[in-house]
């Protein structure tokens, strides 16, 4: 019961409200707008309430109250309900007093003036429509019956269904026929906004001017303007699909994609054994075993060092700065940092692989004097695969990079065959 | 250790050089990158023409974070490059020329020994083209404008992967996509353009000598722009049109007929109701079998170029939209909605390459609209209010509706027209070809199409189109005091006789 109240309260609240400021917009109608004393209506407390009783009016005629004040108690068939004031005010006058009985909704019950108002100077509002049974429809039968435009000319023949008694604000200045025609009949300020403007941003046209003064037909000036609101949109109805590509451009692409990465082996021979060299001398010397994973390693990242770009490639965004900048031409040749790590594997001769892995390479040759104790040592440190001897750098690259990896085999088998100590001193 | 790695690495490098490996260029070094590759922009546009660099303008002035990407090479598009900026060029630098040659003589000033230098117009339209293009390429600066040349396509709703002009390849993300990307030449079946026998609009503004006869496939307004050009320049010029009347559909039939009859009398010939078979090119010739629309009347027209002018269609070539599921029409066009939307929200299409008339100032219209719709939420553009410009001489210009479209609708209007023939600064001019027309609502009087033949009638459309956007009627304008003596007068006339009687006719 308490919820329901609650909810009562509520929409009395809503009621109200609206009620309020229907009084506002009928305030700026009338010119004067001080004198706002305004009719407060029945207010439905319910959707479904239609009309009620008045129990009993909380303030007296001339009194002041404050928004939240409790007004009046209504009684509905289901329960009792108090109606709060949603603004200051005073109440000028009580219509329907205590114990009213069957009081419709919308009906006037009382009037009210805003604070501050000299009651004596004001007058009691006319009554407005009272036949809105429901809650929704009250405040819009009240603008409804809003006072027709009394200067409305005489001359007019038909009823002017242009007036539907809503004021449209005019905008200024008014086109020249149309301020023509209305001083060519004496239409009057007032009544101008009265006519229904159908122009572009609600601009009075000539012919909204001629349907009010009964002149042409009252419906022709909203047709012409919808055809025209119709013109101003892209006509985007019936579009038809196009399908047939569709199917065809996804059987094209299906077989492209396998022939893509044509890659190829790019092979340079290169023997360790000025590696090896190094490596013992840098034991001997330092103490230190570098195993050759460290040469090849370090021998792999020089040699990625500014390789040339690969065919077709894509420019970096770098390089597409520089070339804004104009740098690109200043630069040189264009190269771009690898990152290629060489597969290793022993020369493969068809006959005597095994033999040669095992026998007379130099490898063995070398690690001999020191004896097999650091020989030992020094084996697991090969990579898989590779041999002592020329061994095969390889690589896999798509096929637009192939002089770039030859470049960068090159750059491995210099460093590794000239100078390999430098690597790691 | 790290300083040994340097010492190790420099020693290393010195070891290359003597075996003539490149030498050491560190500017590569600095990791620069684009913006476009850490964050996404706000808006990235494909294509650079009208509609493009608009909206690409409109756009960094709203603060938005913009990239163009157009792979012509210059900005513009089709109008500023091979379109309307070069045909206005050559329309009115032939005109001045035709009028040495044939008019100035009955105002009282003989020219002697007039020559033509084709080459010299030719390079005067360039700079009139390059001046604008980098004009465009200023403002895109001034607004913050990114701008990538090269060929741009969806790998992706949100990436655009670029084929740059310069060789390589970048990519842009956006959060808001704009399809911009125009249209090109239709193409006619059977007949191969070359750009040197059959030639489209593209080669009708660069011949580089003027043909003794040529060929117009299509009275259209193109058609007709080149035709004018190269038969001031003295070339003998037959237009073929499929339709009965020239200028295109869209062109009023009594103005239309007008102008046909002030143009025959320039030279050019007309074969309207004809269609186009076939064609062949023969050594520096080419043969074209017309016939009658309805049949029954085959013939065979030779000409040194032939250009083929019967319209343009959407262009959507390598922009991968199948990537990302966008929707052609039947006609090619990119389906978009109301707010320019594509299927997919983020990414929208305006300009030639969708819905609408295929017109430059439409395009900047639709541009201003769609980055008002991503930024505000919501922009306009009045489709009924867009006017037409035809540049011959006289020019013909017309906005809104036609007097046969109304009649096709129903709908009751008053016709009022002018003559230029009894407008006081046409007479001083001596150019009184052509008329005002204007056609209002039978009812309210309310405006509903002008259509202007005369000698600025593409100036004086604008007055047309104002009345138009603000729902004047015809009285608006007549009330409306228009300076004398001017070709403007003719206008302020024809409003008159709208709805009342002219003064001067």
């Amino acid at each position: 019961m308490a919820s329901f109240a609650a909810a009562c309260r509520v929409s009395a609240r809503l009621a109200t409200r609206k009620l309020q400021q229907d009084g506002v917009v009928r305030g700026f109608r009338t010119s004067a707008a001080a004198l706002a004393a305004h009719n407060f209506t029945m207010p439905a407390l319910s959707p479904t309430m239609t009309e009620g009783n008045i129990a009993s009016w909380k303030v007296k005629e001339g009194e002041k109250f404050m928004a939240g004040d409790v007004l009046l108690e209504i009684e509905t068939d289901k329960a009792t309900m108090d109606v709060e004031a949603q603004d200051d005010g005073i109440m000028f006058k009580i219509l329907q007093g205590d114990d009213s009985k069957g009081v419709q909704i919308g009906t006037r019950i009382a009037v009210v003036a805003e604070v501050g108002d000299d009651l004596s100077a004001l007058e009691i509002p006319a009554e407005q429509g009272t036949q809105s049974t429901t809650a929704a429809e009250a405040p819009r039968a009240q603008s409804a019956a809003a006072p027709e435009p009394e200067s409305a000319p005489s001359s007019r023949s038909g009823p002017p269904t242009t007036s539907d008694g809503t004021v449209h604000k005019q905008s200024y200045p008014l086109l020249p026929s149309v301020s023509h025609l209305l001083k060519e009949h004496d239409v009057s300020e007032a009544a101008i906004g009265s006519i229904t403007p159908t122009g572009p941003n609600g601009r009075l046209l000539k012919g909204d001017v001629l349907a009010y003064l009964g002149m042409i037909d009252a419906n022709i000036p909203s047709q012409v303007s919808s055809r025209f609101e119709k013109a101003s949109h892209l006509d985007l109805s019936n579009i038809k699909v196009a399908k047939a590509p569709e199917p065809k451009k996804a059987a094209k692409a299906a077989p492209a994609p396998p022939p893509a990465p044509v890659k190829t082996l790019v092979t340079v021979p290169v023997s360790l054994s000025a590696v090896i060299e190094a490596q013992r001398k840098i034991q001997t010397s330092l103490g230190v075993f570098l195993p050759l994973s460290t040469f090849i390693a370090r021998a792999s990242e020089m040699a990625n060092d500014e390789l040339p770009l690969p065919k077709g490639c894509q420019p970096t965004a770098d390089e597409l700065f520089n070339q804004v900048l104009g740098l690109d031409k200043l630069a040189g040749p264009k190269v771009s940092r690898g990152a290629y790590i060489p597969q290793i594997a022993a020369v493969t001769r068809p006959s005597a692989r095994a033999p040669a892995a095992k026998s007379s390479d130099i490898f063995d040759l070398l690690a001999a004097p020191s004896k097999s104790k650091k020989a030992q040592a020094a084996k697991p440190t090969l990579l898989p695969g590779a041999s002592t001897g020329p061994n095969v750098f390889s690589l896999q690259v798509p096929k637009a990079e192939e002089r770039r990896a030859s470049v960068f085999l090159e750059r491995v088998k210099l460093v590794l065959e000239t100078e390999p100590g430098r690597l790691v001193l | 250790m790290l300083s040994q790695r340097i010492l190790g690495r420099s020693a290393v490098k010195s070891a290359f050089k003597p075996s003539g490996l490149p030498s050491v260029v560190s500017a590569g070094r600095l990791r620069r990158t684009y913006a476009t590759e850490s964050e996404p922009r706000d808006l990235v546009i494909i294509g650079g023409g009208v509609a493009g660099y608009v909206a690409a303008i409109k756009a960094g002035q709203e603060g938005m974070k913009v990239t163009c990407i157009e792979k012509r090479g210059t900005l513009g598009g089709t109008c500023l490059n091979v379109g309307c900026i070069p045909s206005k060029s050559l329309l009115n630098n032939s005109h001045l020329y035709h009028q040495i040659l044939h008019d100035t003589k009955h105002r009282g000033i003989e020219v002697s020994d007039v020559k033509l230098n084709l080459k010299q117009l030719m390079k005067a339209k360039e700079t009139s083209v390059t001046g604008l293009t980098k004009g465009v390429e200023f403002l895109f600066k001034k607004n913050g404008v990114e701008y990538i040349k090269g060929a741009g396509t969806f790998q992706d709703e949100h990436t655009i992967k670029v084929q740059l002009n310069d060789g390589g390849e970048t990519s842009v993300t956006g959060k808001n996509i704009l399809i911009a990307t125009g249209s090109e030449v239709t193409p006619f079946p059977g007949l191969q353009i070359d750009e040197q026998t059959v030639i489209s609009s593209t080669g009708a503004i660069a011949l580089e000598k003027v043909p003794k006869k040529l060929l117009v496939i299509g009275g259209g307004i193109i058609g007709l722009e080149m035709a004018s050009v190269w038969s001031r320049l003295g070339s003998e010029v037959t237009v073929v049109e499929f339709l009965d009347q020239i200028g295109g559909p869209g062109m009023d039939t009594e103005v239309a007929k007008n102008i046909q009859k002030i143009l025959k009398k320039q030279g050019i010939i007309f074969k309207t109701g004809t269609k186009v078979l076939d064609g062949e090119k023969s050594d520096g010739a080419v043969k074209i079998n017309v016939d009658s629309a309805k049949g029954g009347k085959p013939e065979t027209l030779g000409a040194d170029i032939v250009l083929v002018a019967i319209g343009r269609r959407p262009y959507t070539g390598g922009l991968g939209l199948e990537n990302v599921g966008i929707e052609l029409d039947e006609r090619g066009r990119v389906i978009i909605d109301s707010e320019y939307r594509t299927k997919i929200p983020h990414i929208r299409c305006v300009g030639d390459v969708t819905f609408g008339p295929m017109l430059a100032h439409k395009a900047e219209e639709e541009a201003v609209a769609v980055v008002e719709y991503i930024k505000k939420g919501y922009g306009h553009v009045n489709y009924g209010c867009i006017p037409s410009v035809m540049y011959t001489s006289p020019e013909v210009a017309w906005v809104g509706q036609s007097e046969q479209e109304l009649k096709k609708a129903g709908i009751k209007y008053r016709v009022g027209t002018f003559p230029f023939s009894a407008n006081s600064r046409a007479k001083t001019n001596l150019d009184t070809d052509g008329q005002v027309k204007m056609l209002a609502d039978a009812e309210t009087d309310r405006l509903l199409g002008i259509h202007i033949i005369g000698v600025n009638a593409g100036e004086m459309i604008a007055e047309g189109t104002l009345a138009l956007e603000y729902g004047a009627s015809s009285e608006d304008i007549a009330r409306t005091c228009h300076a004398h003596p001017t070709l403007a007068e003719a206008f302020k006339e024809a409003a008159m006789a709208t709805h009342g009687k002219a003064i001067h006719f």
